[in-house]
């Protein structure tokens, strides 16, 4: 019977211990620290004595006052390179912007445009390859639309137009502060076309375009005109459509000019004025060239070439601390900013070269780290934000800062009444301020944000990256640097700061470094994960400034792009009203014959399926028929789409949206040809953001047409697309499943055993993979060519083996080339989803890892089994079984009771202050409670459990998260009765533990009979170890407890110095609790059992030989 | 080698009956001095200590040379014994170090001999029991009076009031729908003994306990015509039902605290 029992001692899956190997070398952060100074000192001396300003320079940007407190750490690093001024006449001022704003300025005298009342005036911000900042003011640029003309307009009514529209725009205003007399600055008639439908082969009609004084004028001169307008004498009253009326300004400046979001400009020597404390204008901002440019003068490079360099940005990734007070999450009028940690690094470096910490109160010194002391709290945020105007950072990261760290300090100056700390931003006298803005999307849901304004500096918040880029079981940046950079980080209570804030200088220091540490994670993690380049990448390709990626959505992607080739025909975009329409259906799913299939499956794929199907058909704005227009042509000019829609071919118009994808798509294969072509990292890593950039906007353009909300939703293109891919599905199966027939000669008869929306899998019934190889690419080929260009069906991979569950869950061995396997994929199964368990997560990849790479189905079976066994027996650890789920809506929103709501509104009764806010994502395990109750009502805090030795539902983890995910891999494999008997019902499930729990009603009262530690029957007297049958073999019990308990205090111990390690001491005790980190589990679990284990071996009482 | 022959087949039914739907699996503790099981249910708010002795008459044979535990899935070991006949004698027999559980089950006439083995469990837990004391007061009434009561009250509300005084004892329910009450008086006069209503009191008691676990202890009635409640202030209360020619069935519940709101 002992057999049963496997020894407890191997519990834990074994991967989630990263490091805790004694060999290799402990990597703390602040040996890391120490490290970078090491460097930096060589590094200085081997350049010899590189005159560096040791004294802050008067030059602009770089100066504080000497009374300013930030004066006695004055470190020559943080400011920025200073150069000789330019010569305007001789030197052309080459930068990469990084970001562009218009604001309401007065006209300069020798710039074009009005010269009267208020302009609106472009600045562009960016760094030049030396790394100084530049800034642009540029003029002359100034927002219209369009209007189709009325009938028989003549260009002499432009006048009249002009001054009817300009006395109904200045009449509608509320109040003329700035007694504007001209509001519409012109009315041309041009030659334009619609991009909505084909208009036959004259298509251009009369269009007038409106200019108006600046941007905000665009919205009410629309809707005059649509509501209705006359021209008196002329024209009567009648609604005008209005065309691009929706367009960002900056939007439309970037299209007009030719430039690119984070692209390279040139502003000729000769073309410029350059601002100087002399000047006037005098200069606005923090810049250290600043300058006046009309906007035809510059040149604006594409991101080709010479031209995808990156200039070296400065970015500043900081992190604060706040002293909150005990279960309450800190405010900011009442709770103190503590410290502030502070790592600036040059784009393209590997290390931050500034790496400080603001402290309130003192703090002992920090090797490879500047520590700026202050004694009082409005001193200190003083001086971080002159700090932040000398570094002059050009982005602004960290963890949360948009939500969290920013307005914290905005509100808590506030609050100190430190009225310079708000100008954080380039513009001089620019004030930040928090504003609240919701934002909604399909992609990401609702949101709600803070949006502060900090001119120039763009904020790149690491959260909301990965929120958009990421699906992840949590967001905590001790999870988030787990999961990329398998590095843990002390997870600290807020209750504990505020005693380590009021410690000693030794215990702030430990904050300090706590706080460095998550400066440092952020940039670490940007790095890996190269959130910039890609980012940057994406605006170049697109054409949108940077901050629009994150703060804005798909669409306005697609826009810029669809502009950009617009202008090129003389095409407008009619201003769309948002309504909503009719669905559609979606991609095509050919149903699965399920099964586990041990001989080789070939997959088809469409590449960039959507895109290429708009391509081959030509489907588009500009090609869309409307019946009418259809009666009017001969039928070998338009095609019929198999959603009934009509296209015209593109030998009578080619339209733009397969143009934008052609140039999309190219361009990708160039930047792959050239990625393979490159050898130096950054560049590597560059052109490959670039390429998947590109596939991300070729894919979008086609979300674009069937966004119902959207600026020009066209759900004639998009079920168009949809249909065509749903025809071609069907054709492939049938193409396979005739031609590759025992009768055509081959071995088999394939067969097409699923399909989803792009591709298809192929059973040839051969059996190695290289046959099935053969046989896949030769029939990608015979497809492809029954398809019009540039539709092509590509081999892209063989599956062996294959383990078909269901639609859109499969698992298999990916092969690409005959000899070895890639990888194991899997979709669709429980790896990766998010709300259950690790436990079902890691069991279900173990068990897939046995049965396709070991090809060993009984090996998984043995593996369910044991790991069910050890659910059963209390043997796995309770960082397996916790199950977190986000608390979006307060327990009366919800419909029903759910579990992880109904924990919070209990925990907030025990302890209001630890318990889960809303938008928290909250961890519970399920606990055996009473018979028949309500898993919700059994749902308890992990922590709480583990104190409490509460016994765990062994049969909810059973029969509500392992059985089905179980049941679905091992069906097809061996039989849909079987699987459910051998796996749930075996000897397996007879050797179980019952956990004596520390509450529960009864527990006040019982009283705990021994029984015999061989044996485990009841012993008469207490404080004996075994019973008299046992006796004999005393000895050997009482060796097998004593070799227990060594394996249980070794492990405590491996798990302490685990956790010493992550905190970066070995001589301090550990405050982490971080829910998010298995280690912890498990050290509080082992803490416990060895307790117990220690009561049992004391039984034996006191050694005497 | 253990080997337990009970003389009838519905008592070991009826004892499984009431105890399966509370606790799931259970260790029989087996001695020479008899049988007893003891489980505390998965929310650690009630438990049963069942004792059969072995020097009782229900047992036509007894022999434990070793003490041994067995380890019993209670809803299996239902089903078997469903497959006992009511007046059949029923064997139970385990080796030293057992690894299954045998029963036998011999008809009245010895036509019919039917022989089933079930798996042993495995089951590690705490042997927990509720020290016995002198109790405040017991309760003597026939045992399906009591589940009357409890069946009664339960359409009501979740817990019950017991209140024990001088004339005899209140049962009192209050729910969102309504309320109850349920008085019994002693009643020495009545000829059966069974029928009769005792309460021995030393101090008067006023307790709340759960009733969906009361109404679970009344599974088992049909064990035994009485039923005998002992109740301190703030302990657990025990229903205990005798069992004829065996020993008896306890079990206790924890009382209800009042939520402090």
């Amino acid at each position: 019977m002992d057999s049963k029992r496997k020894p407890p001692m191997s519990t834990g899956p074994s991967a989630k211990r990263a490091r805790n190997d004694f060999e290799d070398d402990p990597s703390t952060f602040e040996e890391e620290l120490a490290l970078l100074e090491k460097v930096e000192a060589e590094m200085s001396q081997a350049s010899s004595v590189g005159s560096q300003q040791s004294t802050p320079p008067g030059s602009r940007g770089g100066s504080i006052p000497a009374s300013s407190k930030l004066a006695p750490y004055w470190n020559p690093k943080w400011i920025r390179p200073s150069l000789p001024p330019p010569d305007p006449s001789k030197d052309a001022i080459v930068f990469q912007q990084i970001d562009l704003e218009h604001y309401i300025g007065s006209p300069i005298r020798g710039m074009p445009g009005s010269t009267v009342g208020p302009v609106p005036i472009i600045r562009m911000f960016g760094i030049t390859m030396e790394g100084q900042s530049v800034m642009c003011h540029i003029h002359g640029f100034t927002p219209y639309f369009y209007v189709p003309a009325p009938e028989n307009f003549r260009p002499e009514h432009c006048r009249h137009f002009k001054d009817a529209l300009n006395h109904m725009v200045i009449n509608d205003m509320r109040s003329n502060k700035d007694n504007i007399s001209q509001a519409v600055l012109a009315v041309e008639l041009v030659t334009k076309e619609s991009i909505y439908g084909y208009h036959g082969p004259n298509g251009m009609r009369p269009f007038l375009k409106i200019t108006v004084a600046y941007p905000k004028l665009i919205a009410p001169s629309k809707r005059l005109l649509e509501s209705g307008f006359a021209v008196p004498n002329l024209y009567p009253v009648r609604g005008y459509q209005t065309f691009e009326s929706n367009i960002d300004f900056e939007i439309r400046f970037m299209v007009d000019t030719d430039v690119l979001g984070c692209n390279w400009m040139e502003i000729p020597a000769d073309q410029y004025r350059l601002r100087s404390s002399s000047s006037i204008p005098a200069p606005v901002s923090q810049c250290q060239i600043e300058l006046d440019v009309a906007y035809d003068r510059f040149v604006s490079h594409p991101a080709d070439g010479e031209w995808q360099k990156v200039a070296p940005f400065r970015i500043l990734s900081f992190d604060i601390e706040c002293a909150g007070r005990r279960g309450v999450f800190p405010e900011a009028n009442k709770d103190s900013v503590i410290q502030i940690s502070n790592m600036v690094i040059r784009q393209g470096e590997r290390d931050p070269f500034i790496r400080n910490v603001f402290t309130l109160n003192t703090c002992a010194p920090i090797v490879g780290s500047q520590v700026l002391s202050f004694s009082n709290e409005a001193d200190m945020l003083k001086a971080w934000s002159e700090f932040v105007n000398v570094v002059d950072p050009d982005i602004l990261t960290g963890y949360n800062i948009v939500n969290f760290d920013i307005p914290y300090l905005i509100n808590r100056a506030a609050a100190l009444k430190v009225s310079t700390f708000p100008l954080l931003a380039r513009i001089k006298d620019s004030r930040s301020v928090i504003k609240e803005s919701t934002f909604q999307s399909k992609q990401m849901g609702k949101r709600e944000n803070k949006v502060i304004n900090i001119e120039g500096r763009v904020q790149f918040d690491l959260l909301q990256i990965l929120q958009r880029d990421y699906k992840l079981r949590s967001y905590r940046l001790n999870a988030v640097s787990y999961h990329f950079l398998q590095e843990q980080k002390e997870d600290v209570q807020h209750s504990i700061i505020t005693d380590l804030q009021n410690g000693n200088d030794q215990t702030r220091r430990r904050l300090a470094v706590y706080c460095l540490k998550d400066a440092m994670l952020p940039l670490r993690l940007l790095d890996k994960l190269m959130c910039i380049i890609n980012y940057m990448e994406m605006a170049r390709v697109t054409g949108v400034p940077l901050p629009y990626l994150l703060t804005r959505g798909q669409q306005i992607k697609v826009v810029s792009q669809l502009l950009r080739k617009a202008k090129e025909q003389d095409l407008v975009m009619p201003a769309h009203k948002v309504e909503a329409g009719e669905d559609y259906t979606g991609g095509y799913v050919i149903d699965p014959t399920r099964g586990y299939y041990k001989i080789p499956i070939a997959t088809l794929d469409f590449s960039s399926l959507y895109p290429s199907i708009m391509q081959a058909h030509n489907l588009c704005y500009t090609s869309l028929l409307s019946p009418s227009q259809r009666e009017k042509m001969s039928a070998d000019e338009f095609i019929k789409t198999p959603s009934g829609n009509y296209f015209v071919k593109s030998s009578i118009r080619k339209g733009i949206l397969p143009e934008i994808l052609g140039d999309l798509l190219s361009a990708r294969k160039r930047a792959k040809a050239d990625l393979k072509k490159e050898t130096d990292p950054l560049r590597k890593k560059v052109l490959d953001g670039r390429q998947l950039a590109l596939k991300i906007s070729a894919n979008s353009v086609y979300g674009f047409t069937g966004a119902q909300v959207g600026k020009l939703p066209c759900l004639e293109i998009s079920q168009s697309v949809t249909a065509f891919g749903r025809q071609m599905i069907e054709t492939t199966r049938q193409l396979v499943q005739d031609n590759y027939t025992i009768e055509k000669g081959y071995k088999h008869n394939a067969e097409v055993i699923y399909g989803d929306t792009d591709s298809v899998m192929v059973k040839f019934g051969v059996d190695t993979v290289a046959e099935s190889m053969e046989l896949g690419k030769e029939a990608a080929q015979m497809i492809s060519d029954t398809f019009p260009h540039p539709i092509k069906l590509e081999f892209e991979k063989v599956y062996y083996p294959y383990l078909l569950i269901n639609k859109k869950r499969y698992a298999g061995l990916f092969y690409s080339r005959p000899d070895t396997y890639d990888k194991m994929d899997c979709k669709g199964i429980e790896t990766v989803r998010r709300d259950n368990c690790p436990l079902v997560a890691n069991m279900i990849n173990s068990c897939l890892q046995k049965i396709l790479i070991g090809r060993d189905p009984e090996g998984a079976v043995d593996h369910a089994k044991q790991t069910i066994s050890d659910l059963l027996c209390n043997r796995i650890d309770i960082s397996q079984l916790v199950i977190t789920k986000e608390l979006t809506k307060t327990g009366e929103e919800y419909a029903g009771k759910q579990a992880h709501v109904e924990l919070a509104a209990r925990m907030r009764k025990r302890d209001p202050g630890s318990a889960p806010a809303l938008g928290d994502r909250v961890p519970y395990v399920i606990i055996a409670g009473v018979k028949g109750a309500a898993a919700f009502e059994k749902s308890e805090d992990p922590i709480y459990v583990l104190e409490n030795n509460i016994p765990i539902d062994t049969r909810y983890y059973l029969d509500n998260q392992l059985k089905m995910p179980l049941l679905r891999i091992f069906e097809p494999v061996i039989g849909e009765h079987k699987a459910q008997a051998v796996l749930f019902k075996g000897e397996h499930t007879l050797t179980k533990t019952k956990v004596t729990s520390k509450i529960g009603g009864l527990m006040a009262f019982a009283k705990k009979r021994s029984t015999c530690i061989g044996c485990k029957t009841p012993l008469d007297k207490d404080n004996s170890a075994v019973c008299k049958h046992c006796k004999n073999i005393e000895t050997e019990i009482y060796q097998k407890e004593v070799i227990h308990l060594n394996a249980l205090e070794e492990k405590f111990g491996r798990l302490w110095t685990q956790c010493q390690r992550c905190q970066g001491s070995l001589h301090e005790d550990i405050l982490c609790t971080s829910r998010d980190c298995p280690i912890f589990y498990m050290r509080k679990k082992v803490q416990k059992d060895l307790a117990d284990q220690d009561a049992i071996i004391k039984r034996f009482g006191v050694p005497v030989w | 080698m253990f080997e337990a022959k009970m003389l009838q087949s519905s008592v070991l039914k009826k004892i499984i009956e009431s105890l399966k739907d509370l606790f799931a699996d259970a260790n029989f503790d087996c001695s020479s001095s008899g049988i007893t099981l003891q489980d505390m249910d998965s929310s650690h708010v009630a438990l049963c200590y069942l004792k059969l002795r072995s020097d009782e008459e229900g047992f036509e044979d007894y022999r434990c040379d070793r003490n041994i535990t067995l380890g019993v899935n209670l809803g299996l070991m239902s089903k078997i014994l469903k497959c006992a006949g009511n007046d059949d004698v029923v064997t139970l027999r385990a080796e030293d170090e057992p690894n299954i559980l045998t029963f036998i089950f011999d008809s009245k006439n010895s036509e019919r001999v039917s022989k089933y083995d079930i798996k042993l469990m495995e089951i590690d837990s705490e042997l927990l029991g509720i020290p016995d004391t002198d109790y405040s007061c017991v309760v003597k009434m026939p045992s399906h009076e009591f589940q009357r009561i409890c069946s009664n009250l339960s359409q009501l509300g979740d817990s019950v009031t017991i209140d024990c005084h001088k004339e005899g004892v209140d049962f009192k329910v209050a729910g969102e729908q309504g309320s109850g009450a349920i008085k019994l008086k002693q009643t020495t006069s009545v000829d059966k003994e069974e029928d009769q209503v005792t309460v021995q009191l030393n101090e008067p008691v006023t307790q709340s306990f759960a009733l969906k676990f009361l109404c679970a202890f009344t599974k088992a009635t049909s064990l035994s015509d009485t039923v005998n409640l002992s109740l301190t202030q703030d302990t657990p209360v025990v229903v205990e039902y005798p069992i004829a020619q065996h020993g008896y069935l306890r079990f206790y519940l924890a009382p209800k605290i009042e939520e402090e709101n």
